[in-house]
């Protein structure tokens, strides 16, 4: 393309290679290195003026260094008369950090959006941002690309049987991101969240009040419906197969909930005592559910089968499923007794309060996938780990933005294998961050049979040849594309579209 | 009293340089504020205010260590930018070595001028006020639209000659052209002999072949410059001193950032002893090397955070140095 420069950063010189390759030109050539004290010296080898410059930088385990070194190349540019310097940034540094957690904690992403601007930036192109409200800490535009229609097609032309998968999240934070996938390729969804066992003698009223606070999601929505159901009955006396008549007799999801599913599928109708969560695609097995569910309720409160239920409930122990017979840690021994108590109000307005950092959140879109994380390897503290939605002889895809540790997303793959049956589950994220040995602690653990991830944080080598998991998608067109498009002054909305092949 | 003296200092300590900021603390009899900064996995840095900073008059001191540099730096900006959003009344950064001080001109095509980036950046993050000590050039105060008080260290230099050596056995050197002030400066307060070596450098931290202009036979010549980083400018300037009849030489340096081989360039050298302040964080350069010494600097520092608090002069410690 005449008139542009195309710098790599030193966290992704592959990724930006490729990026040029799709575009038929050389990067720019830039001499980056570091003084002897630490400080990062960067040359710019190539006459910017009046020029279209893209800089190309995504995360490493350097990370400080790496967003310093973009912050002087942009510098170095805008100081060499570049006509417009854009940051192309696969993976946006800090993320996660994009509100205020704690008392006085940083909103560091938007520090970083104040600093890639008086740098000298004009435009981000970045891709699945944690947020997407973060576009609006830019004074400059943002094209958050989405990484969605790749992972969508790589589905469908990979996964046997793909339609008949569950879309999982691996906590309440992520389910939107979930739900986008789950609409775009008409699959079921469900949820993995993961609470401290804590003793339950919260009203109705104060689970109201809190869910009051929340901003409506259709899940919680119903939820709240669930729980204010439930709460009518008498306080402690609801039985097992009462509450499980509750369940299942009350749609998790509801059509003025979840509008767009339910138009093109009018069998729903004919299975509406049955949650749509579960809903079975075609007649055949609509039936064996249906007689599945007709067993359980033969069984009644004894026979505690918990596939038949929506709401599975696991034991999660050091980030591990364990039997439901294993011996309670010493935590938890207080307050076991609590928990028989009322299993939903239980499991589902507690994952509403905890974890704390929640308070201050408001909504859980942006939930850290992180915030989960310190508690879960306590060896001390059992935790509940609740599985909604019905994955039994499935394909199960657990889906999130990121993976950067690899607890959660075991103990939830753990959980739609032990507790919900699920045949095959495959981990499905944008950004594979890996930190420390996720990796391997991923490909250890059996219950995972695919780890899906594109290229926008550069992965180590040596460590991806180990993980024969490990797929990796290639987002250099996408880039590319959104280069292109920007730089002749196009739309670069047909990107978000998914692409039907 | 105005409604401006009601609030307090908190004294905020980055991850680099506690030992300074205890020092500092100490000296204003008051407690570092409780903080917690970590590095997630995927080495991001943390941090959070663990006391209120509504309202007050906050100074957080971060030095950058040694190979560190830009771990330090964004730590001191996510501080800045976590005392903003927490309401503080104004953020001071105490940065007592400035980072990037020497990217401080285009002298290149192209070249990035990263020391008016990191003043940007830490306006941006939102610091009222910079205190640091020696800047590298005294145009980089130019660089910020925010006060900025450049500290020297020049007083504690002159009190350590005046304790350790007779001012007239002395002759003051300069190792390159562009510290010739800062060495006249020194000689004129001591009314001592004052020498310049010249020297080629053809790439940074490289250097070419050195001239000595002025006398330093039979006295105790001593070499004064802002940094001591590689050491190799000041190992060949002590031996073209030594080599001029010089009895012995030293070394005063404000900020002994020693990185690479520095410890063991100076261990060979016939430097008798290099004197640093401590400015930079030193951890175990102080064992490995026996010619090292340490001058404190933080009674400057913290005068000059009380001053700042109190809304006096500063200009009292460009001459003094606080005992």
């Amino acid at each position: 393309m005449r008139g542009t420069l195309i710098f790599a950063g030193s966290s992704c010189p592959a990724l930006t290679g490729k990026i040029c390759e799709n575009l038929g030109m050389a990067p720019a050539d830039a001499e980056l290195s570091q003084f002897s004290n630490g400080e990062t010296s960067v040359r710019i080898l190539t006459s910017v003026r009046e020029k279209d410059v893209f800089v190309v930088q995504s995360g490493s385990p350097k990370i400080n260094d790496t967003i310093m070194e973009l912050l002087i190349m942009i510098s170095a540019c805008k100081g060499g008369s570049a006509n417009k310097i854009t940051a192309v940034l696969p993976y946006f540094p800090y993320s996660r950090q994009s509100k205020k957690k704690s008392h006085r904690g940083a909103i560091t992403a938007r520090m970083l959006a104040n600093l890639l601007g008086v740098a000298g930036v004009k435009h981000v192109i970045t891709v699945d941002l944690h947020a997407s409200q973060m576009q609006g800490f830019f004074k400059c535009p943002v094209d958050n690309l989405h990484a969605e229609p790749l992972i969508a097609r790589w589905i469908r032309q990979n996964v046997p049987n793909w339609r008949e998968a569950v879309v999982v999240s691996k906590n309440a934070g992520g389910t939107k991101r979930v739900t986008s996938l789950a609409d775009a390729l008409k699959l079921n969804f469900g949820m993995v969240t993961t609470d401290k066992k804590r003793g339950s003698n919260m009203t109705a009223s104060m689970i109201m009040n809190h869910l009051d606070g929340i901003e409506r999601q259709p899940l919680l929505d119903t939820l709240s419906n669930q729980v204010r159901n439930n709460s009518s009955g008498p306080e402690n006396g609801v039985s097992a197969a009462d509450s499980g008549q509750a369940r299942t007799s009350q749609p998790v999801t509801d059509s003025q909930a979840s509008p767009r599913r339910a138009n093109g599928l009018p069998q729903r109708t004919s299975n509406n005592s049955r949650s749509p969560l579960a809903r079975a695609p075609v007649a055949s097995s609509q039936a064996s559910a249906i007689d599945e569910l007709d067993e359980a309720e033969q069984d009644g409160a004894e026979y505690n089968d918990q596939r038949a239920h929506e709401v599975t409930h696991g034991r999660l122990v050091q980030g591990h499923i364990v039997p439901d017979d294993f011996p309670s840690p010493a935590m938890s021994a207080a307050d076991a007794s609590m928990t028989e108590e009322d299993p939903m109000t239980m499991s589902h307005a507690s994952s509403f309060f905890a974890p704390t950092p929640h308070a201050l959140g408001g909504s859980g879109d942006a939930e850290s996938s992180d915030d989960e994380e310190p508690f879960l390897k306590n060896p001390k503290i059992e935790h509940m780990i609740t599985l909604v939605g019905d994955v039994k002889n499935r394909t199960v895809f657990i889906v999130d933005d990121m993976i950067d540790k690899p607890g959660s997303w075991i103990a939830a793959a753990e959980t739609v294998v032990k507790r919900g049956y699920a045949k095959k589950v495959y981990c499905i994220a944008t950004h594979a961050v890996f930190g420390a040995d996720c990796l391997e602690q991923m490909q250890a653990c059996d219950c995972i049979d695919a780890i899906v991830v594109t290229n926008s944080y550069p992965i180590r080598e040596d460590k991806a040849r180990n993980a024969s998991k490990l797929v990796i998608l290639d987002l250099s067109f996408l880039l590319a594309e959104a280069i292109r498009r920007n730089h002749y002054g196009e739309s670069i909305s047909p990107l978000f579209q998914h692409i039907l092949d | 009293m105005s409604a401006e003296m009601a609030n307090e200092v908190k004294l905020i300590s980055g991850r680099s340089h506690p030992e300074l900021s205890d020092k500092i603390a100490k000296r204003l009899g008051i407690e570092v504020a409780r903080t917690i900064s970590l590095n997630y996995s995927n080495q991001e840095t943390s941090f959070t205010v663990g006391e209120s900073v509504r309202d007050e008059d906050v100074f957080i001191i971060q030095s950058t260590a040694t190979g560190d540099v830009n771990e330090g730096l964004m730590e001191l900006l996510i501080i800045i930018s976590a005392c903003r959003t927490a309401s503080a009344r104004r953020i001071t950064a105490v940065i007592p070595n400035f980072p990037y001080a020497r990217q401080d001109k285009k002298d290149k095509s192209r070249a990035p001028i990263s020391a008016r980036l990191v003043a940007n950046m830490l306006q941006t993050a939102g610091a009222n006020h910079i205190v640091t000590v020696d800047l590298h050039a005294s145009q980089i105060q130019g660089f910020f639209s925010v006060p900025v008080d450049n500290l020297y260290a020049e007083p504690s230099f002159l009190r350590y000659i005046r304790e350790n050596f007779n001012p007239e056995d002395c002759v003051i050197v300069s190792p390159d052209a562009g510290g010739a002030k800062r060495a006249t400066s020194i000689a004129d307060h001591l009314k001592t002999a004052f020498a310049l070596i010249h020297k080629e450098r053809p790439r940074p931290n490289v250097v070419g072949r050195m001239v000595l202009v002025g006398s330093v036979e039979d006295k105790v010549a001593i070499l004064v410059d802002d940094m001591a980083d590689t050491c190799g400018t000041l190992v060949k300037a002590a031996a073209v001193l030594k080599e001029n009849g010089a009895k012995s030489v030293l070394a005063l340096v404000t900020h002994g950032i020693l990185s690479g081989n520095a410890i063991e360039t100076l261990n060979g050298s016939c430097l008798s002893a290099l004197i640093v302040t401590n400015t930079v964080p030193l951890g175990d350069k102080v064992e490995r090397c026996p010619k090292l010494r340490v001058i404190d600097i933080s009674p400057t520092i913290a005068e000059a955070i009380r001053r700042t608090h109190n809304g006096e002069s500063v200009s009292y410690l460009f001459t003094h140095a606080p005992v």
